[in-house]
């Protein structure tokens, strides 16, 4: 079901368990409303994904997704042909096609009477559709959650662009297919490389930072209901001031939230710098970022 | 509404931002949707149709803030008598402008009226200019003289300001005077930040690589510009080694094209050519592109230490590029590949040091360079292609031209700044290290082998 409104998607979004910004709501419903994709950017592990997710969920839609890296061409991501599928039918009919040039003499008519079966071959049947073409075809509209664009090449982007212009897509030996029903499509990047400015000019913006201190909060109580309150502060300001921390990984809201869990396992009622060096494996991903949280240990709590 | 979002995308567009006429009209679709009253949800309409990027967002916040709050609000508790008052002082400033009969007062006049575009265009302009090529003393003093220009105009009307206040002292209330006062005080502070203080990139994206492993002891972490003859040969081993490691490695990435598992979609696909006979075996193993590299080298004073071995394992491991091109730059800039494809490496540094078409005792001059580089270099950049850039970003107080800079980083896939001075020397004194780390994708220390290695073993790698 579309959105109304803002407040709409604020609400609706809260009930899928996605905590957004005012910011964020008024992006996506704008995104549905004028049915243009959304291109999200933001540091690794702050809910880019997630959104998609949670819009998914709020609006009753199937999510498709698709992956992007380096390498990625239009057999993975729009189409192929399962040529073993049609290698195999040929087999299976030859005696039909012997037949059907039996009473010909001549090569050109036996040619011409085969090319004009050859639809039988290459037909929607023997198509294996992708990602993309599996958010263009589907009756009910769904939302693309194309992951991770700015690893793909500079030659997927554009055919990207193509797609996400007209929302249609050309197979030579079948024709033009439109899309029966508008996917809502998203496009997350975490700025490896800069997006062309064509593909940027077709989206709509939207930038996720890490949440601030009082919406980190809200997120960890509702996926963790059973935390204490005074544990739950001191855990939001430990993460914040970890943040600003010159570190190689920042901890992302899902570390924030394996820390909740660690503590309570490890049933630590507050946070002191002693728990904070035994768990620091959940925060930090590499070495030198541990060391260098070791040095400001004492401050951080 | 119309006419305020076109005169806002239009000061957009002064203060270098790409809009199209789609996005302006996707703008006013999208606020027919939204509660234009409500402030969070209009700003966030302009700025998803008009920042396409969050390294613009600052300049997007300053903008937004200087046409909506500062200078286009009258207060609501603005009485007649202020209005009068302010009108009557923006009158007898016009006058004053005209009969100066300057341009630089007609885009003030028209900033202190609430249409900032043209100023911002003008400072815009001033703050890219490029400097006449000057033979014998060099400088960067037209671009700071137009700026003083500015400054003391805006001061000049500041004064102006003030004496008009004080002549209408009789007839007005002094709560109206002083209100008037601070107005065209905000006005003239705004006008001054703009020209003094430009906004940084948010650079979200760059990779700060601080610390590196030390993966060889003693002269690992000495400095190339301290290496004694004995340590420069050391250090050449320790490259000879890297190289024929990296390219042991990159090398069987390559051959295992012709490895791995079988495709057997493909290899049905080609059979069909030769009726269903697999002449043709395809593997699912691809070998990586390899990408073209562009280097830029800083070869004055301490940074050509750093250049030459960066250089040298560069040129050991062409094979694992599809071109390298190489430049080395003071305050000009000069196409070296050449000598390096022609050359043993080592021939190839000493005759860049000698041989090179450039000028070796002029202060260096990163804004020219890259100016240079626009100029007659820009296409060797392409969305495939990795600029190295090598240098300290000691620019003698010359005009950075970040600017170009940004235009390298749209037309190239990466950009990584290699800074073989100390961390603790960057931005300081001369060095605009700052400037440039908001434009580039990647900055990292290179002052010895150590880092270096780690540079090049994740380029590679």
């Amino acid at each position: 079901m579309d959105f109304k409104n803002v407040e709409d998607v604020q609400s609706r979004l809260e009930s899928s368990n996605y905590i957004p910004s005012r910011e964020i709501s008024t992006v996506i419903f704008l995104a549905q409303a004028t049915q243009k994709p959304v291109l999200i950017e933001g540091p690794a592990g702050v809910g880019k994904t997630e959104l998609a997710k949670a819009v998914s969920r709020s609006m009753g839609r199937d999510l498709i997704r698709m992956q992007c890296y380096e390498g990625l061409d239009e057999t993975k991501a729009l189409y192929e042909w399962e040529y073993a599928k049609q290698l195999l039918y040929t087999q299976m009919v030859k005696d039909k096609i012997d037949h059907l040039i039996s009473d010909v003499t001549d090569i050109n008519d036996a040619v011409a009477k085969i090319s004009s079966q050859e639809d039988a071959f290459f037909s929607e049947k023997f198509i294996q559709p992708r990602p993309l073409l599996k958010a263009i075809t589907s009756e009910k509209p769904v939302v693309l959650l194309i992951d991770e664009v700015d690893k793909s090449d500079p030659e997927f982007e554009a055919f990207l662009l193509e797609l996400l212009s007209d929302f249609q897509v050309t197979i030579p030996e079948i024709g033009t297919m439109s899309a029966v029903s508008m996917p809502f499509v998203f496009l997350t990047s975490n700025n490896y490389r800069d997006m062309s400015d064509a593909l940027k000019r077709r989206c709509v913006h939207l930038y996720i930072d890490y949440p601030e201190l009082h919406t980190e909060r809200q997120i960890v109580k509702m996926k963790i209901p059973g935390i204490k309150e005074e544990l739950l502060d001191k855990l939001v300001q430990t993460i914040g001031n970890l943040r600003k921390l010159d570190l190689k990984k920042k901890p992302c809201i899902s570390e924030t939230l394996d820390w909740a869990k660690a503590l309570i396992a490890l049933e630590a009622d507050e946070i002191s710098p002693e728990v904070l060096r035994d768990t620091l494996n959940v925060l930090c991903k590499y070495k030198t970022d541990e060391e260098t949280v070791k040095k400001h240990i004492e401050s951080l709590v | 509404m119309l006419e305020t979002i076109l005169k806002f995308s239009a000061c957009c567009r002064a203060y270098r931002f790409n809009i199209s006429t789609a996005q302006t009209l996707d703008c006013f679709e999208q606020l027919k949707l939204i509660n234009p009253v409500d402030e969070t949800e209009f700003k966030t309409v302009l700025k998803t149709n008009f920042v396409k990027t969050q390294r613009d967002a600052p300049h997007f916040e300053t903008l937004y803030n200087l046409f909506f709050h500062d200078i286009n609000v009258s207060s609501k508790t603005e009485v007649n008598q202020d209005k009068e008052l302010k009108d009557n002082v923006l009158d007898a400033l016009g006058e004053f402008a005209k009969q100066n009969n300057d341009p630089t007062y007609d885009v003030l006049m028209e900033f202190m009226q609430g249409d900032p575009q043209d100023y911002l265009g003008e400072i815009s302009d001033m703050h890219n200019q490029l400097e006449e090529k000057q033979a014998a003393l060099k400088s960067n003093m037209g671009q700071l003289a137009m700026r003083l220009d500015v400054m003391l105009k805006i001061n000049q009307l500041r004064s102006r300001v003030l004496e008009l206040v004080k002549g209408f002292g009789e007839n007005a209330a002094p709560e109206s005077l002083e209100n008037i006062e601070k107005h065209f005080s905000v006005l003239f502070d705004k006008a001054y930040d703009i020209l003094t203080r430009e906004p940084k990139k948010d650079n979200v994206g760059l990779k700060d690589v601080k610390n590196t492993e030390d993966k060889y002891k003693n002269i690992g972490n000495k400095p190339f510009s301290n290496l004694s003859p004995d340590e420069i040969e050391m250090t050449r081993d320790v490259i000879d080694q890297l190289v024929r490691k990296l390219n042991d490695i990159t090398s069987r990435r390559f051959v295992a094209k012709n490895k791995g598992r079988l495709d057997i979609k493909k290899t049905l696909k080609d059979a069909n050519k030769f009726q269903g006979i697999p002449v043709h075996i395809h593997y699912k193993h691809k070998p990586l592109r390899k990408g073209k590299v562009v280097t830029l080298c800083d070869i004055s004073g301490s940074v050509w230490s750093a250049s030459r071995f960066m250089l040298n394992i560069l040129y050991s491991l062409q094979d694992c590029f599809s071109r390298v091109k190489s430049y080395v730059f003071v305050s000009g800039l000069c196409d070296v590949s050449e000598i390096f494809e022609q050359n043993d490496i080592n021939d190839a540094i000493d005759k860049v040091m000698n041989e090179a078409d450039i000028e070796y005792d002029v202060p260096t001059d990163y804004g020219q360079t890259f100016a240079e580089f626009k100029e007659n270099h820009m296409h060797e950049l392409n969305s495939k292609t990795t600029l190295i850039i090598i240098g300290d970003a000691r620019s003698n107080y010359m005009n950075p031209h970040a600017e170009i800079l940004e235009d390298m980083r749209f037309k190239c896939k990466r950009i990584i700044w290699l800074n073989p001075e100390p961390l603790a020397s960057w931005d300081t004194g001369d060095s605009e290290m700052l400037t440039y780390k908001s434009h580039v994708n990647e900055v990292r220390p290179c002052q010895n082998i150590n880092q270096l290695c780690a540079f090049i073993e994740d380029l590679i790698l």
